[in-house]
């Protein structure tokens, strides 16, 4: 943090006295505070243009033309992710949701948010609180369904899926385990560059689950992989541990690629899109997923093929009786013929 | 915050509204089908699909072009032919091996960049799950390992126990043929020495009176002078031991018929001994008192 903090206001710092006196190198250093760094009200100024998040401009040393500072930004990942989650969550769920967060070295836990009508706005307001630029917000409904809200903060998309197949780290079929803040590598499958909506979940997706590089809490090794796949229309999510034999730092053992394994770490996940919105938490929908129906839904279908069998049974009944009316037996001829017998 | 309240409305009523829709969509389908199997195929008409919209969006939140590839590690993977979700196994493979490939070119991608990007073996840190849950997962490996050598034994052990079966039928043969032989070759032998001119009843050979089968039988009759209710099959008789050890042989020894002891001979119904007269007689004293 403190190096970032000094390079970005460094560079203001340096263009601002670039600007001024064009002879001196060396750029003053602004007086630090118990805040942070005072700024000069030209430095200031300068700051305004690089407040959004993706776009860090890097000063260029002493030629302050605006043009080739942009240039020469070097791209800078600021990404910080939001995780929260509703009030009355399942333990499940909940352990996901604390799964996900350590998978995230670059995320920030927030306490749970009432899942109400204004849930949209305060969810909202608490990422402009903790400045992030992401959010994954878990909603839990009815005690059984897991909602999962995939939002870029200020205006962008935000994606709202429905939770399936949940497995949590906890379980001790996943044997793996990995560094904790080790950057992932993503592996997408194909299918997601097809259609637009995919795309867009996509990028959402690399952006929110990315550790950014050189992040304070990220360790620069490599030792798991993240799965994202499209099967059925589901993005499925899996966290695979790397074990490689290596001896040197850089360096895999000559023909240890083949001999790479991959242990499951988890958590599993399903992810059932169900809509794109295009604001954040809300705004116009710009995708409804069509073969989406709702868990109430199929619930209730099964409920109605259940309830259905008494009434089922009378109506068989009515017909058998109907029919029977309908198509009575003729006497039979023989029927009075062995009556004397017995 | 100010301007997050002025949208107020736009923000909080699309997710509500969705609910809603929904709603409304599942009364819709029910009361068209009742069967209600199809329903999970066919897709909505009327569902919104703004692809310009989504388009812009994503140019909107995306990095920038060029942007290293070391801040993204993304790689992609064709999965080649579509993949069956209800097969558990083929669909585990299939993102296992998506893993491993997207793996392997990260991996050669990093190599050819000459950074460190592989773990030191000293390099000791955090790590996602803690030791406790390690051990625990180590624990359950290992039982099921038992478990399994276990079950194997016993599979074992049951096909020994079959295998045995037939070893001892086997041995059991042998043991009949190997003394039939030997029968045949004393046979054999007496008939060479008969042929030899040696008569029977000499005394330069043992007596071996055991032609036939008979030879080797014992016989199934009483044996004279035994009691039938003896149980030592008259043995108690013979030795040296004392009366009471004979007695008592003779009484619970093996073999004999129990039911017998207890009836009635000729002897004890003529034998008093144990016949008190006079407990009778008291009884009727007393009785009349």
């Amino acid at each position: 943090m403190a190096k970032k903090r000094k390079r970005s206001s460094d560079a203001a710092a340096a263009a601002a006295a670039a600007a001024e006196k064009p002879g001196e190198f060396a750029p003053e250093r602004p007086e630090r505070t118990l805040f942070g760094f005072m700024e000069k009200p030209t430095a200031a100024a300068a700051d305004l243009e690089e407040s959004e998040p993706e776009t860090a401009s890097e000063g260029g040393e002493d030629d302050a033309a605006a043009v080739a500072v942009a240039a020469a930004a070097p791209f800078r990942n600021k990404e910080k992710v939001l995780v929260t989650c509703s009030r009355r969550i399942n333990y499940r769920y909940r352990h996901l949701m604390q799964n996900v967060v350590s998978l995230l070295p670059h995320a920030k836990k927030d306490s749970k948010v009432e899942s109400k009508q204004s849930k949209g706005n305060a969810l909202n307001e608490l990422l402009e609180l903790r400045s992030c630029s992401s959010c994954l917000f878990f909603e839990c409904r009815k005690q059984k369904d897991l909602y999962l809200w995939m939002v870029k903060s200020s205006g962008g998309p935000s994606v709202k899926f429905l939770v399936n197949a949940v497995h949590t780290m906890e379980e001790l079929k996943l044997t793996g385990n990995h560094l904790k803040g080790s950057r992932p590598l993503l592996t997408f499958s194909t299918n997601f560059d097809e259609q637009p909506h995919w795309k867009l979940v996509k990028e959402m997706l690399t952006q929110i689950f990315a550790t950014p590089k050189d992040h304070r809490k990220a360790k620069p090794f490599h030792d798991h992989v993240f799965v994202f796949s499209i099967v059925d229309d589901h993005v499925w999510f899996r966290n695979y541990q790397i074990s490689v034999p290596h001896n040197e730092t850089d360096k895999v053992d000559k023909g240890g690629l083949d001999k790479m394994t991959l242990v499951e770490v988890g958590p599993r996940f399903c992810l059932n899109p169900i809509k794109i919105f295009g604001g954040s938490f809300g705004g116009p929908t710009l995708y409804e997923n069509p073969y989406y129906i709702s868990p109430n839904q199929i619930r209730a279908l099964e409920k109605r093929k259940k309830a259905g069998k008494y009434a089922k049974k009378v109506k068989a009944k009515v017909r058998r009786k109907m029919h029977e009316m309908e198509n009575t037996l003729e006497p039979d001829e023989f029927a009075g013929l062995w009556k004397g017998e017995d | 915050m100010v301007k997050f309240e002025s949208e107020d409305p736009l923000v909080h009523d699309e997710p509500m509204l969705d609910d809603v829709d929904s709603d409304e969509e599942q009364s819709e389908s029910e009361s068209e089908d009742d069967s209600g199997e199809e329903f999970h195929a066919e897709p909505s008409k009327k569902a919104i699909y703004n692809k310009e919209a989504i388009l812009e969006k994503l140019e909107d939140i995306g990095w920038p072009e060029n942007v290293d590839w070391r801040h993204k590690l993304t790689v992609e993977h064709d999965q080649g032919e579509k993949v069956d979700v209800n097969d558990d196994l083929a669909r585990e493979l299939a993102f296992y091996t998506q893993a491993l490939d997207g793996t392997r070119q990260a991996f050669e991608k990093l190599q050819s960049m000459k950074v460190r990007f592989l773990r030191p073996a000293d390099y000791y840190a955090e790590m996602v799950k803690t030791d406790a849950h390690m051990h625990k997962i180590k624990g359950r490996l290992l039982s099921e390992k038992k478990k399994i050598e276990e079950a194997e034994e016993r599979k074992k052990a049951r096909e020994a126990k079959k295998r045995s079966k037939e070893v001892q039928a086997q041995k059991n043969k042998e043991k009949i043929r190997q003394k039939k032989e030997q029968i045949d070759s004393v046979k054999k032998w007496r008939k060479q020495r008969q042929q030899g001119g040696f008569s029977k009843g000499n005394d330069d050979g043992p007596d071996l009176n055991f032609e036939g089968e008979e030879g080797f039988k014992q016989s199934k009759k009483k044996r004279p002078g035994v009691s039938p209710g003896d149980r030592s099959g008259g043995l108690a008789k013979k030795g040296n031991p004392g009366k009471n050890r004979k007695t008592r042989d003779s009484k619970y020894g093996h073999g004999g018929r129990k039911g017998l002891k207890k009836q009635n001979t000729a002897e004890t119904t003529n034998d008093f001994r144990g016949f008190n007269q006079r407990g009778e007689s008291q009884n009727k004293k007393r009785k009349m008192s």
